[in-house]
Parts: C-alpha cells; structure tokens; sequence
C-alpha cells in the first residue's frame, strides 16, 4: 500500500506541473495584462503604467514568469496577488474553506436522502412511491442550480427562516464557540440544498437501478436460498455490493461540486473560490488565478486518490495491487 | 423504511441547529450597515487604484480641504483655511491644531511633507501624481512651522486646490517602512486593523475576507456639531461585501443593510413596498460622468501605404457625424434601458457638475428624417434599397463595441444600429471584453466606433487627458504629436487658460467654449445619463446623499425610539 500511495503522489507532481504550465500559459496568450485595468483610469499615466509592469515583472518573457512562479511553489510561496498586494494564501485559504465545506456538506446531504431513497424506491419497484419519486427526481435533475439558488433565495426571504446569502452573520466574531458552528450550519442550509438537489435525483437512479440489478444476481439468489432474513440479504448483501459505484464517484464528484459551487456561490453571496477565481481571470491577476487553479488541482488530485483507497478499503474484489496494474 | 425515517431524523437535525438570537438591532447599537461590491486592494491610501478600496479606508484619512457635495465649492478639511498669494503662485495652508492621529501623536505639517514625498516618489506608482504635475514639473512644498504648509508653483495652477486632495499620511508611522523601501507593501489588506492609524471620523476594528469591513467611532475626531458636541453621531459602521447586485438587493429588503442603491428597475418595486419595509426612495441626482459614442478618427489606423481608409472620411466629416447624432433615439434609450429613469445627456459635463456645466447646449434630437436629409445634401447617397454609400459610393459600414457584462450597453448599441440600419447603414455589433477592449482602444487603435463610459470629477481640468490632443485617453485620435484639427488645437489653448485662473466662476467660460466644440465637431456622441436613487430606512436621521457623496456623514444618526 505504501508503494502504491509514493507511486501516486509522484505521478501527481508532472501532472500538477504540466496542467498549472497550461493555465499559465493560457492566462498569458489572451490579449491584455492586469495593468491594462487601470489604461482607462485618467488619473494614471502611461508612466506609472510602465512602472507598474516592471514592479509586478509582466514585462518579462512567459517562461521565465512561469519559472519563477514554480520556483516559489517549490519553496510553498504562492506569490503575492497583482490586485491585492498581499501573498495570494491569505486570499484563497478563508475561501477554500467555504467551498470545500459547502461541497462536502451538499455530499453528504446528497449521500444522506439519495441512498435510502434509492433502496425504497428499489425495493417497492414500480409502487406508486417509486413513481412519484422517479417524477420528482427528473424533475430535480432538470433544474439548474443556479436557478434553485434564485429560489432558494427568495424563499429564505419571503418566510424568514433561513439567512439571505452570506456565510455568517455580521456579529460572528463575538459569538461562543457552540452559536458560531449553529451560525455556520445555519447559513450552509439552503446552499448545501440547493447544490445538492440535483445529485439527489440523480443519485437516487443510480442507486435504484444498480440494486434492481444486484437483486436478481446469482449471490443474493444464495443468499435467500440459504434462508437469511430479506433484511440482511438486503443490507448486507445487495446494498454493499450497489455502493461501490458510488465511492469512485466520490472522488469525482467533489470536483464537480467545486465547479458547481462557483454558480451557487455567486448567486447566494458564499464567499467561495469561483467568485474570486472568475473576477481574478477578468482582472488578469496571474499569481492569484495560478493559486486558485493550483488549489483546484490538488484538491482533485487528493480527491481521486482518496476514492480508490476508499474503493479498495469497500470492494473486496479490488486491492492495491490490482489499482496499481491500471 | 427505517432507512427513510433516519433521512428525515437526519434533515431535521440539521436544521434543529437554527439559531434563535436576537435580531441585529442597528439603531440600538448606532451602526450603520451597508454593502460594497468587491474587497479592497489595499488599506494604503496612495496605493489605491480600485473604488473598493476607497471606500473602505475612505472615513479613516482625511486631506487638507474637502469638497462641499451641495455647492460643489471647497471647504476646510484639516486645513482650516488657505489663502492664494505671490499673484496666485503661492498657496499657503493653516493647518487645524486640534487634529490627532489615533496613536494620540498630533497631527502636524510633517505628515502633509511626507505624504508629497511619497507620491512623488518614482519607485511608487500612484494615481495622484499626475494631477500634482505642472507642466511636467512637481510642486515644492515647505513649512516653515509645525502648522503651516506652503506650497509654490511655478505658475497659477488654478486645480491647485483639487490636486492638494489627497489623505494625509501618518508620518511617524510609515516613514520607517519607507526609507526600507517597504512602502508599495505596506497597509496591504492583511494588516490587523489596528495598526492603521488614522485620523478620520471612523476607525476600522475589524476586515473579514469576502465578508465585511467593520468600523468604530473616532472619539478624538476634530470636528463638532454646532452645539460643540463631539461627531460623528453614529457609534459604528458595517461595510459588507456583497458582490452580487441582486444578492444586495435581497439583503436591504431583508434588514441586513440600511442603505441600497437601486438599479433602475428596482426603484419602483422599492417606492411600492415603502411603506411595508419603513423606507424612504429618493432621487440622488443624474450620473456625473458620460457615456457616448466615439467614433475612431486616427490615420494611424486608416492610412496604410498613403491609402486612407473611406471610415476616416467619414468619422472626420462633420456632416456624417451630425447625421449620426441625429440618429441617437436617446429617449428610446432612456425608457427601455434606465425605465424612464435618466436624461439625454448633451454635454460630455454632467449638469450636477454646477459651476463647470454648459448649460446652453442644444441637444440634436431624435429624428431620422433630417438625419438622411443631411446625409443626402452631403452626398452620402442610397446606392441601393437599403443600402447607403459615400460620395464616392462605398456602402456605409462599419463596426461597432463596447465592452461585454453591462446589459444596458448592450441594448443601447441595438437601438442605435437598428436606426442606422434605417438610414440605409450598415453596423456590425460585437462587444469585446474589458481588458481587449481597452487594449483596442490604447495599443492597436484597431476599432471603428465605441460605446465607452468615462467617471466624472468636479475639477474638469482632470479630464485633460481626455480633452488634450496629446492625452492617452484622448480616445478618437490619442496622443497626438501635434494637433490633427484647428478645433483640437484651441481645446489644447483653452485648457492652458483654464489653468491660469483661481476663481471657479470666472475659469468656467473657457470648459464652457470646450463643451461647445466637442458639440459641434462631434468626435464623440452624448448619450444619456442615469438619474441615480437611493433607498434608506426611515429610522436614519440627517441622511442627505448627493452625486458627490454624504452631505455631511457625520450627523447621521439612527432616531431614538
């Protein structure tokens, strides 16, 4: 197992390396630098534009900008953001904690309703339940989320119940420890719903269908011919074997939930990585959109790396050997 | 089942852990919330290049005169008074004895020296400098005391008074970071709020990332109501940082804020619902900058091997141009864009700009028939249906942009190429995004015709780059070697007069004969200017907003219940 978690690190840092060359490479090609914010600015002549330029090192060649931004990476610098003047850490490290707990929040709300739902609605096959269900779960997967944020939103004002946007309330600080986890969790509500409805429904399919299909395999056939309770043929026989799909997904799906936070952040005013990482790209903020996009890849990185231990921890069939060989 | 009723155990666990706590009473605390659409950059005042950061550091620091927003005329900031001599090339400033830093050091000419020096300094890129430059050269500054401060240039600057306008630094604070050379990263965001030392009504106690920026009242603060009880009336201020504009909205509908700023189509919903959220809807004024077509007339895009172009010819013929302004429907614009809620717009001067505007310009006005009439006497001919040519029988067309994201730009360039398409010519509409744009407009000078916005400022001598033919913002033709036209010859002429004056009333002649010129040259075409609205809680007391800020922000109290 230790072989195989060095052989997997060690293949991320090519990987790291040649996917953040690729963004640099892009934030560079598209016309315009960070200083051409301020070309319209009457107050800033062409002058300070230059001195500017030259302070913040655009002036040089792509690849030694990209050189010297690997160099700080080596030394666990991420370099100081051109809009904001302050290394770029300060920036992302409060925001990546708002995403990354909205995503895993929303996941495991997800987890929580798709997979008992998906068994009642398997077990009760073609029942009014497992209709009306399946309705709602289409229904569910074809709304946007951004458009249920709207909603979402709007209905937090409209009953009261819930804060509008934020991540917590204004007098925060001054609260105890215990009403500032209740604050959290308070404002993480709507937002973890709203991102997690869509994968609900779909989840909520996949775990129907994969025990449709595990119920009639040869295993549980034995199973019942042994004369196990259906509880257990059910719990431990046909839902073990229907989760292993989903603990890949996992690896995967933090990813995607990171893209789809951005929406969700943007429109309920979550303080998260999208909304800086899109404004970042506008303004041309290199060392800041590098961070993000570094942030991004490690998190995936990690993300996939964990889900196969996880697969091989769940799926008797697999082991390190056999994830090594793929 | 089971496994379902553990799902619902589950959801309601977690929405068991709402909280009940009081509801944020702002008028009880006297705080005042509002919301600001972006981070700052920086908490160093001559750093700032972004508006975010202006507000957050903005009732922190101070400078020598401020600007009364009713009159538009200059009032005694730390400076008590000023007086001009030496013919109008020496200005002496009184500073106020009774100012202190919040460390409790004493504000003194020392910190108004420091500053200057920082902003001259070449290895500090600023946005200040340049108005602080006559004619290339910097202003010398002295004090022979501790509370006098003279400043001598070497000749009458009229803008003199707005160039002073920058915020005092703490000298005693920041003068080591800057002899170390460590100035462009000091006061970054990162620095506990603490450590800013300010000398304004209010001091920062608290910045969260992305959430808000939190202020407390400066109870040394110099200055004093009428009955000398001590300003400013509020205890605190909240700045929360909400980037979405319709995510703001909710919050103020919501009571998280006591101030919105609505966009056009949110002003009636907010004067119907009124009563309901205890509000009052009020009109600020119209916008203080402009917003017009520019049209490119530079050779160096149009004439290659001694060929010019035929759009050169016809973006520098007067008579097309006219044309052309007769067929901006501005009142379309204003009631499908801004729902009724903006003006035409005449003069690249906004009306609210009081002493500076010309206000005895006519604006063209809408109509489509005098427009191809005009075009038809100039010889600008239909060749075919629906398609106009040049006197040499070129079909008209050319292209048009402006930048991507704002919805209102977008739907005004579609009145406007939909009339022209009248007119028998062509528009081809493709919005670029900021940063191409403006590298189109300053590098490659590779556009036909824009739709660009400029911010407005009282002192019109700060929209000389604009207005200069050799100004790099000088849109239509920019930094010109030499004057391309008489007319932008005598604008170069009148803003050296313009410069020579002190008094306001009397310098206003020569903005007014600019405002003319550009009317009747046309190189650029007005377009129309928002009426801006504010929304605030009935419970505020003294809230007098204007286009040029808070009418004097340090009354401002909630009422007593």
């Amino acid at each position: 197992m230790l072989r195989f978690l060095a052989r997997r690190i060690l293949i991320m840092i090519p990987l790291t390396i040649g996917i953040t060359f690729i963004s640099f490479a892009a934030m560079s090609l598209i016309p315009g630098n960070f200083v051409a914010n301020l070309a319209l600015d009457p107050r800033i002549s062409p002058q300070v534009l230059k001195q500017m330029e030259a302070e913040f090192g655009l002036d040089q060649p792509l690849m030694l900008r990209y050189a010297r931004w690997l160099w700080g990476i080596a030394h666990l610098r991420l370099g100081v953001s051109l809009a904001y003047r302050v290394d770029v850490i300060h920036l992302i490290g409060p925001r990546v904690l708002n995403t990354v707990l909205l995503a895993l929040s929303s996941m495991a709300l997800t987890w929580l309703l798709a997979i008992p739902i998906g068994v009642i609605v398997a077990v009760r096959q073609n029942s009014i339940l497992d209709r009306t269900l399946s309705f709602l779960s289409f229904l569910g997967m074809s709304v946007p989320a951004f458009f249920l944020a709207f909603l979402a939103i709007d209905f937090a004002l409209w009953s009261g119940w819930f804060p509008v946007g934020q991540t917590m309330s204004p007098d925060y600080a001054a609260l105890d420890l215990w009403s500032r986890i209740a604050d959290r969790a308070d404002h993480l509500i709507l937002p973890a719903l709203v991102l997690g409805l869509a994968g609900v429904a779909s989840l909520m399919r996949l775990m129907r269908s994969q025990i449709l299909e595990i119920k009639n395999a040869d295993y549980v056939r034995t199973a019942r011919a042994k004369g196990l309770p259906e509880s257990i043929v059910l719990y431990k026989h046909v839902l073990r074997n229907a989760l292993n799909p989903f603990v890949t997904m996992a690896g995967y799906g933090l990813a995607d939930l990171l893209g789809g936070a951005a929406l969700v952040e943007s429109v309920m005013n979550l303080q998260g990585l999208g909304l800086l990482l899109l404004n970042a790209v506008m303004k041309r903020d290199v060392p800041l959109v590098m961070g993000s996009v570094l942030m991004g890849t490690v998190l995936l990185l990690v993300g996939n790396l964990l889900a196969d231990m996880a697969l091989a921890a769940v799926d008797p069939r697999v082991n390190f050997t056999t994830l090594e060989a793929q | 089942m089971a496994a379902f009723a553990i799902a619902v155990a589950a959801v309601a666990a977690i929405c068991g852990c709402r909280v009940n706590r009081p509801r944020n009473d702002h008028a009880a605390t006297q705080t005042l919330y509002d919301s600001m659409v972006s981070d700052p950059g920086t908490f160093n005042p001559v750093l700032i290049t972004d508006s975010a950061s202006a507000v957050a550091i903005g009732d922190m620091f101070e400078s020598l005169t401020r600007v009364n927003p009713r009159t538009t005329l200059f009032e005694p900031g730390l400076a008590r008074s000023w007086e001009f001599s030496d013919g109008d090339q020496t200005l002496t400033f009184h500073l106020r004895h009774d100012v202190k830093w919040s460390d409790g050091a004493p504000f003194t000419a020392r910190d108004v020296l420091f500053t200057m020096r920082v902003i001259y300094d070449p290895k500090i890129p600023n946005s200040m400098v340049s108005a602080m430059m006559i004619d290339g050269k910097p202003i010398a500054a002295s004090a022979p005391d501790d509370y006098t401060v003279v400043v001598r240039m070497p000749r009458p600057f009229a803008p003199i008074l707005s160039s002073m306008q920058f915020a005092i630094l703490p000298a005693h604070v920041l003068a080591g970071a800057y002899e170390a050379g460590r100035f462009n990263r000091t006061w970054g965001i990162d620095t506990p709020p603490d450590r800013l030392i300010g000398l304004g009504a209010f001091l920062m106690t608290r910045y969260v990332p992305a959430q808000l920026i939190a202020y407390r009242r400066n109870s040394d603060y110099w200055m004093r109501d009428e009955q000398g009880a001590p300003l400013p009336r509020l205890k605190g201020e909240v700045h929360l940082i909400v980037p979405d504009q319709n995510a703001q909205y909710l919050q103020f509908q919501s009571g998280m804020t006591d101030v919105y700023h609505p966009r056009p189509e949110e002003v009636w919903p907010l004067e119907q619902a009124a009563k309901r959220l205890n509000i009052t809807v009020a009109k600020v004024g119209i916008d203080t900058g402009s917003l017009f077509f520019a049209f490119n007339r530079n050779p160096r895009h149009y004439v290659h091997d001694g060929v010019a172009d035929p759009r050169y010819q016809w973006f520098t013929d007067v008579n097309f141009m006219r044309a052309l302004a007769h067929a901006v429907d501005k009142q379309g614009m204003i009631d499908l864009c801004y729902r009724g809620l903006a003006v035409p717009a005449v003069s690249d001067v906004s009306p609210e700009n009081k002493i500076y505007h010309n206000p005895n310009l006519k604006d063209y006005g809408y109509n489509l028939e005098l427009a191809a009439q005009i075009l038809d006497r100039a010889g600008y001919r239909m060749i075919r249906p629906g398609v106009r040519g040049d006197p040499e029988g070129r079909p008209l067309v050319f292209r048009l942009t402006t930048n991507t994201g704002v919805p209102v730009r977008d739907q005004m360039c579609a009145i406007f190429k939909q009339d022209l398409q009248k007119l028998g010519i062509t528009v081809n509409y493709r919005p670029l995004d900021f940063i191409t744009l403006v590298k189109a407009l300053d590098l490659s000078f590779d556009w036909d015709c824009v739709l660009i916005g400029f911010t407005g400022a009282i002192e019109p001598n700060d929209a000389s780059d604009f207005l200069r033919s050799s100004g790099n913002l000088h849109i239509w033709d920019p930094a010109q070697p030499k004057p391309a036209t008489p007319w932008e010859a005598q604008i170069d002429h009148l803003m050296d007069e313009g410069t020579m004056v002190v008094d306001p009333y009397k310098r206003a002649r020569y903005y007014w004969q600019i405002q003319q010129i550009l009317h009747d040259q046309l190189p650029m075409i007005e377009t129309v200017r928002a009426v801006t609205y504010v929304a605030y809680r009935n419970s505020l007391e003294n809230y007098y907003p204007t286009v040029w800020g808070l009418y004097h922000p340090e009354w401002i109290e909630f009422r007593a219940r």
